[in-house]
């Protein structure tokens, strides 16, 4: 029976890796596709899509949208988040639990529902601007990964260490830059690697805030896909992966996969 | 204060408040330079908010603070110059042993080559040397407590102030460090100051101990003086085994006192007025078996041989009193009624109220 | 100096206020003050306040289906992520080293990646020349391609694949602590395998079932890309007809109020598993 047990868990842990990695070693295979149909590349491979990349109809507009509103909320919501953290976790703030909880709400919320609701807002607030409205919107997407991370780190922070820095001679914005940022590197790492990926694959709320010349590079690429999709998607798709792929291994080489799975869920 | 004028470092009427609560209630103390002092008493008696306020961490609210003859009262702490071992070590995760160490020098902006070498130096000082390049997490916990030394002594602060500092290591690994500690703080001369409710760390460390109790000192003294003539009931409890009887004074007549216990009567060498409620106590290395000057009688409860010694638990007017013999005296047995008694120059009497 | 000991705690108080200001403003203004309009919008008829479009959305048996449509597909990914992602837990917790590493960036890397890109992923692989068809066809378990894009098949099985990795997290961080004497105390205690799961395994890692249960829950009850790309039209659910309200028929107060139901679904979720986390606490 508990060999059984240990064989049925072993068995579902393979198949959900081999499950979970299909579809991208599909879309990396698809992507050296010798024709124009999405065949595996037995017979040859090309490196033809990904040359074809740049001419999709309003490809770098869109990706430096999604880069530019991805950085800058990811930036952002690590000063506030974090901020709004050290508040929380030093205690002395009214309400701190019902506060934490709220920073990290939005996580469970739809963002489908968040887009709707921000568009209203904008509209009734007679704000009109697509790139603002993006950037505003993605804070919310981005905000309450940082918090959640952040809010871990720091109750993990020994504050003796900013007292021991402000003794051996830091003054006090010293001993944030050369202490608490350099100890709590890891979760600002796992922080905005996780809240940059979040803008930056987001769909649900960013459909509703663009206009016809502003587009993220998700809105983009579903519309590729759904008017005409071809193996250039698949190269476009393979490259994403790739740059997930390196971020991830930074973060692991920083803080470890397995600590990773601790905090960031 | 003769002594104030020359000290090192000056507390001066210093008091501070948290909220209702009072936690250091006019604090007066002075040290030479070069002197260990420790701050004895039980948590919540104030001595690391006195520890902080020396170390800038916090402000008292009336007083000033002197070092090396300058009012630091107000200084933050980054311009006081102090070093601080805390109970913690508080290392730096993301810098390994020497970055831990230069990392004071560095902010004082020293020559690279004088940094290398004063990182060197302390390291060797603390037997370190040979794992400047180890990251923190990969130290034992005596081996962290080291770093945190060194990095307190690189900076050549004025005074080193321990916050329990050697408290989170074993025992073992506790008593070596001790020994080693002070011979190397009075090697180079370091002024310090110790935060401890350990008692035996107390004595092995220090010129002197300040017992604190409510906020308060109630003795300043060296530790022998401390363990043969403690100030109060309170100091005497704290530090070192006590045999201690309650009772009300009966009589006083020149210098000696009469005094009621449950026990049977005891004299003291005190005046106090009669119907004063006192505590009367000894040590037990004082008391002996057979008649003395204050002469009591019991049961033997219990005989502990602890080689060099004995220890004796007695049952005496429905109190429990220890006496010591040493290991060549044959100990009665358990069960036998037997007359002890202590000299009268070497009993202690206190008023009993405040007693905890 | 009296006052300013006084000063003090509230000092204190007054850096935390500083340091929480910017979140609380993003919070109440890009957040709580949208969701609250949205609400107002909801109710917004032509002639001021009406229930119109609640009306419609709870009355007309067309959109009761898409309602039910939405909580079926959370309930089955949901059933199948924990079906899946519960035992599998319990091998990567127990896997060492090099294994253990192997199996997380299985889950990270498939997380982290983007959503449209697996959902495109899935839409090449079970399209009737994919991959799936061509290995079927290869055994011999079929002799025509079968249809499975855009089928209710395609779009549980692309919905599982995105959101299994939010089941195992929570359950593996709960696993991972699990002390291994617990089931070997309990099996002295003369618990068979199966008692020693009921009364000891189960219990414990409840915590982490009832966060990956809920997170999953109201990820795909909310679900977008996935029913767009893997099923369109045939299966409306909430989310898409909350995006068709907006972007195609401009059935505002429809959407809105389309939009609230999913919100209340949503924090409903949240609500419900507080509680079962605070219970199991207690």
């Amino acid at each position: 029976m508990r060999i059984l047990g240990l064989a049925l868990a072993w068995g579902l842990a393979v198949f959900a890796c081999v499950f979970l990695l299909a579809p991208l070693v599909v879309i990396a295979a698809a992507s050296f596709s010798p024709t124009a149909v999405f065949d595996l590349p037995t017979t040859g491979a090309s490196l033809r899509w990904y040359q074809r990349i740049g001419t999709l109809e309003g490809f770098w507009p869109a990706l430096a949208l999604s880069l530019q509103v991805a950085l800058l909320s990811t930036v952002v919501s690590l000063v506030i988040g974090t901020a709004a953290a050290i508040a929380i976790v030093r205690g002395k703030l009214p309400g701190a639990e019902a506060f934490a909880a709220a920073l990290v709400s939005p996580l469970m919320l739809p963002g489908l529902v968040l887009g709707i609701a921000l568009l209203q807002y904008f509209r009734g607030l007679g704000f009109s601007n697509p790139w603002g409205s993006l950037a505003l919107a993605h804070l919310v997407i981005t905000l309450p990964y940082v918090a959640r991370t952040m809010l871990a780190g720091l109750t993990r922070f020994d504050f003796t260490l900013i007292e021991a820095s402000l003794t051996l001679g830091c003054t006090y914005p010293q001993s944030i830059t050369r202490v608490m940022m350099p100890a709590l590197a890891p979760s600002f790492l796992v922080a905005g690697l996780f809240s940059f990926l979040a803008s930056f694959d987001n769909y649900p709320v960013s459909i509703f805030l663009t206009d016809v010349r502003t587009k993220t590079l998700p809105i983009k690429m579903l519309q590729y896909i759904e008017e005409a999709p071809d193996p250039t998607l698949a190269a476009l798709s393979a490259l994403i992966l790739l740059g997930t792929i390196v971020l991830l291994i930074l973060a692991d080489r920083a803080v470890g996969l397995s600590r990773m799975a601790g905090t960031a869920e | 204060m003769t002594m104030d004028a020359a000290a090192h470092l000056a507390v001066r009427g210093v008091s501070k408040r948290f909220g209702a609560t009072t936690v250091l209630a006019d604090i007066d103390l002075a040290m030479p330079k070069g002197e260990l002092l420790t701050l004895l008493g039980p948590s919540g008696c104030g001595k690391t908010t006195l520890l902080r306020l020396v170390a800038g961490l916090a402000e008292p609210d009336t007083g000033t603070i002197i070092l090396g003859g300058r009012d630091i009262t107000r200084t933050p702490p980054y311009r006081r110059n102090v070093g601080v071992v805390f109970q913690s070590y508080a290392l730096f995760p993301h810098l390994d042993v020497a970055g831990n160490v230069a990392f004071g020098l560095k902010l004082r902006k020293r020559p690279k080559a004088e940094i290398d070498a004063t990182v060197g130096r302390v390291l060797a000082l603390v037997h370190l040397d040979h794992l400047a390049s180890r990251p923190i997490r990969a130290l034992s916990g005596g081996q962290q407590q080291r770093v945190a030394l060194a990095r307190a002594l690189a900076v050549e602060p004025s005074v080193i102030l321990f916050d329990e500092a050697l408290s989170a290591l074993d025992r073992k690994l506790r008593e070596a460090m001790q020994g080693e500690l002070r011979q190397l703080l009075t090697e180079i001369g370091a002024t310090a100051i110790f935060v401890t409710h350990d008692q035996e760390e107390a004595l092995t460390m220090s010129d002197r101990i300040a017992v604190m109790h409510r906020g308060r000192i109630d003795q300043l003294a060296d530790p022998r003086t401390l363990y043969e003539k403690p100030a109060t009931a309170f100091a005497l409890s704290f530090v070192g085994q006590s045999v201690r009887l309650a009772g009300r004074v009966t009589e006083s007549v020149g210098g000696v006192s009469r005094i009621e216990t449950p026990a049977g009567p005891v004299l003291a060498p005190k005046t106090f007025s009669p119907g004063y409620d006192v505590i009367v106590a000894t040590r037990p290395e004082h008391v002996r078996l057979g008649p003395g000057d204050n002469t009591l009688t019991g049961t033997v409860t219990g005989v502990v041989f602890q080689g060099a010694r004995s220890t004796v638990e007695i049952a005496a007017g429905g109190l429990k009193l220890s006496a010591e013999l040493s290991g060549r005296e044959t100990p009665p047995q358990p069960g036998a009624a037997i007359t002890f008694g202590w000299p009268l120059a070497e009993t202690l009497i206190y008023p009993a109220e405040g007693v905890a | 100096m009296i006052a300013a000991a006084r000063l003090l705690p509230d000092r204190a108080r007054r850096t935390a206020l500083l340091l929480s200001a910017p979140g609380l403003l993003v919070l109440v203004g890009l957040f709580i003050l949208p969701l609250s309009l949205l609400l107002g919008v909801s109710v917004q008829g032509e002639g001021g306040f009406s229930l119109a479009a609640y009306q419609k959305l709870f009355g007309t048996p067309h959109y009761r289906h898409v309602i039910w449509n939405s909580l079926w597909l959370a309930a089955v990914v949901t059933l199948l992520c924990f079906l899946i992602g519960y035992p599998a837990s319990f091998a990567i917790a127990r896997a060492r080293g090099g294994w253990r590493s192997l199996m997380l960036a299985c889950l990270f890397l498939p997380l982290s990646a983007s959503v449209i890109v697996k959902a495109f992923a899935w839409t090449i692989l079970l399209r009737s020349s994919g991959i799936i068809n061509q290995t079927l066809l290869f055994i011999g378990i079929i002799d025509t391609p079968v249809r499975m894009i855009f089928t209710e098949t395609a779009l549980v099985i692309g919905a599982v694949n995105i959101f299994l990795p939010f089941m195992v997290l929570p359950v593996f961080s709960v696993v991972a602590q699990l002390d291994g004497r617990l089931g070997e105390a309990a099996a002295t205690l003369g618990a068979n395998p199966l008692e020693t799961f009921l009364k000891v395994t189960l219990p414990v890692t409840m915590p982490g079932i009832i966060a990956g249960v809920a997170l999953v829950f109201a990820l795909a009850v909310s679900a977008y890309v996935v029913p767009t790309l893997l099923i369109g039209e045939r299966f409306p659910t909430l989310a898409t007809t909350i995006a068709k309200s907006y972007l195609l028929t401009r059935e505002e107060a429809f959407g809105a109020a389309c939009g609230v139901a999913l919100l209340a679904i949503a924090i409903a979720v949240v609500v419900i598993s507080a509680r079962l986390t605070r219970e199991e606490r207690a």
